[in-house]
């Protein structure tokens, strides 16, 4: 398990020498605090029962955990792209083991933002979890990382080039985020939208955190919306699918060599 | 002693309908340098990922160290070590980085990494440089840390794919001394692909290959004789019909 430790520290060193990129995973949440948070404040149907800023709190870690091991995660294409990721493919090693390195560094990432984002904010909005509350959105928080860092895997491992990152942001991050219960409850979505919902795991990490810090209003109706334990099993179960869909799929790296063939013949 | 290094027997791979490469017997004795001699498109990269286990072979079997490539790749992969055509070091982390990261890939403990890394930088000329990030190393330099990549886990079979593609002669000569050097000292076999006859030459045996086949394999001293021509160029000009130069109709 040599390489996985070896795959996890990279991802951290890289992550820290890119300055831009931890003051942007840190700021990017207040920024929706700030801005979002004000104009949805004005004209969110509950204000009278919870503070808007404190009910968009477990959505915003999410959302960095979501930012944090997705971007982490859709490095896998970067490293296709300068070869890096052959030196690992030649290395006496399983591709699941490649998976589980490059989805664990993921789960380290978004954890470790995801925690220093949290400090900061919870005494912002004077949200004060329990004991409890507070280590079950430690679980929420690393559970949601590896489900996205391996789902980001299995995206990164399909996709061809950088280019198509933008695509990926409208199609899976946005709608993700908006239907995730972030920014407004779920329930009160259509039929149609809702089930989308049902499928995105960001909706199962948002309504953990939700059970974690918002039980004082759960009887308001802004607390988690499903039990903890689906949430749980539907995060381990889109852990386990990322993983599984992506091993395979970086493998796919020997098409290198038919790129090169093509571009040659 | 004898045992051969590689084994290819019927080898072979298709893209789709296009037949990179036919049917490949091959022998590579344990200690030789041998080198791979054709245009680019000939079927040399293929032939070395096929043979690397980085590519599934479409027919026929190979060996390298006695492991089968399909049946057995991780002890195959465990024995050589590979330099592909372009770096595959990351550009962000620096030669030790870059190294010590390698060698968790290897699986070497922390207590024998170290040395190793700090012999390999020493004699690959890196010792200066082993703090600074790859992206600001010359190209000749890259290759050496590449190429320090590839020996980190003391393999038995080393590939060089097209290794000084890109290099100044100057450094290409200086990277075929440190590859020289290599050789004499651990008895490695080295697999070299190239389309420049001038490396080809020293090679105790070259095959040389077009259109995904082997056009004619020998010692350089015996291609010539036998085809009756002065210089590998025309050797192949002769088995192939068109120059090296030429990567022909595809």
């Amino acid at each position: 398990m040599r390489a996985v430790y070896g795959i996890v520290v990279r991802e951290l060193v890289r992550f820290l020498r890119q300055r831009g990129r931890v003051l942007a995973s840190i700021g990017r949440p207040f920024v929706w605090l700030i801005f979002a948070g004000a104009g949805y404040a004005a004209v969110f149907a509950g204000r009278n029962e919870i503070d808007y800023r404190v009910y968009m709190a477990p959505g915003l870690l999410g959302m960095v955990v979501m930012f944090g091991a997705l971007l982490a995660a859709l490095s896998t294409v970067t490293d296709r792209d300068a070869g890096v990721l052959r030196m690992v493919l030649v290395a006496p090693i399983r591709r699941g083991t490649i998976a589980l390195g490059k989805a664990l560094g993921a789960t380290v990432l978004g954890t470790t933002q995801a925690v220093v984002v949290a400090a900061l904010l919870l005494p912002l909005v004077h949200l004060r979890p329990s004991i409890a509350g507070a280590l079950l959105a430690a679980v929420a928080v690393v559970l949601s990382s590896l489900a996205m860092g391996a789902l980001g895997l299995a995206l990164a491992a399909s996709i061809r080039s950088l280019e198509n990152f933008a695509g990926v942001m409208n199609f899976v991050v946005f709608p993700m985020l908006f239907l995730s219960g972030a920014l407004y409850p779920v329930r009160h979505l259509g039929p149609v939208l809702r089930l989308v919902a049902y499928v995105n795991p960001l909706a199962y990490g948002v309504d953990l955190l939700k059970h974690a810090l918002l039980g004082a209003w759960a009887s308001a109706g802004y607390g988690g919306e499903m039990s903890s334990w689906l949430d749980i099993a539907a995060l381990v179960g889109f852990a386990v699918v990322g993983l599984v869909a992506a091993a395979p799929l970086l493998a796919r790296e020997g098409g290198v060599t038919r790129t090169a063939f093509r571009q040659r013949v | 002693m004898t045992a051969a290094a590689i084994e290819a027997r019927g080898l072979g791979k298709d893209f789709g309908t296009i037949r990179a490469l036919e049917q490949l017997d091959l022998d590579v004795r344990a200690g030789e340098f041998f080198g791979l001699l054709g245009p680019n498109g000939a079927g040399k990269t293929t032939t070395v990922h096929l043979l690397a286990t980085l590519l599934a072979p479409t027919r026929g079997t190979a060996r390298v160290v006695g492991h089968d490539v399909v049946r057995d790749d991780l002890a195959v992969r465990r024995a050589i070590g590979l330099v592909f055509q372009e770096t595959t070091l990351d550009r962000d982390l620096t030669v030790q980085e870059n190294l010590r990261f390698a060698g968790r890939l290897w699986n070497l403990p922390g207590p024998l990494a170290v040395p190793r890394i700090e012999g390999l930088v020493r004699q690959f000329g890196l010792l200066e440089r082993r703090d600074d990030p790859v992206r600001t190393l010359s190209g000749g330099m890259r290759r050496a840390a590449d190429l320090a990549r590839g020996m980190l886990h003391e393999p038995r079979v080393l590939f060089l794919d097209e290794p000084t593609a890109g290099l100044d002669p100057r450094t290409r000569r200086s990277l075929w001394e440190l590859i020289g050097r290599l050789r004499q000292a651990s008895g490695l076999t080295v697999f070299l692909t190239t389309h420049y006859v001038e490396e080809a030459e020293p090679c105790d045996r070259v095959a040389v290959m077009d259109h995904g086949r082997l056009v004619a394999l020998g010692t350089p001293a015996e291609l010539k004789r036998t085809t009756g021509v002065t210089s590998l160029e025309e050797v192949f000009l002769a088995r192939t019909g068109h120059a090296l130069g030429e990567t022909g109709a595809g």
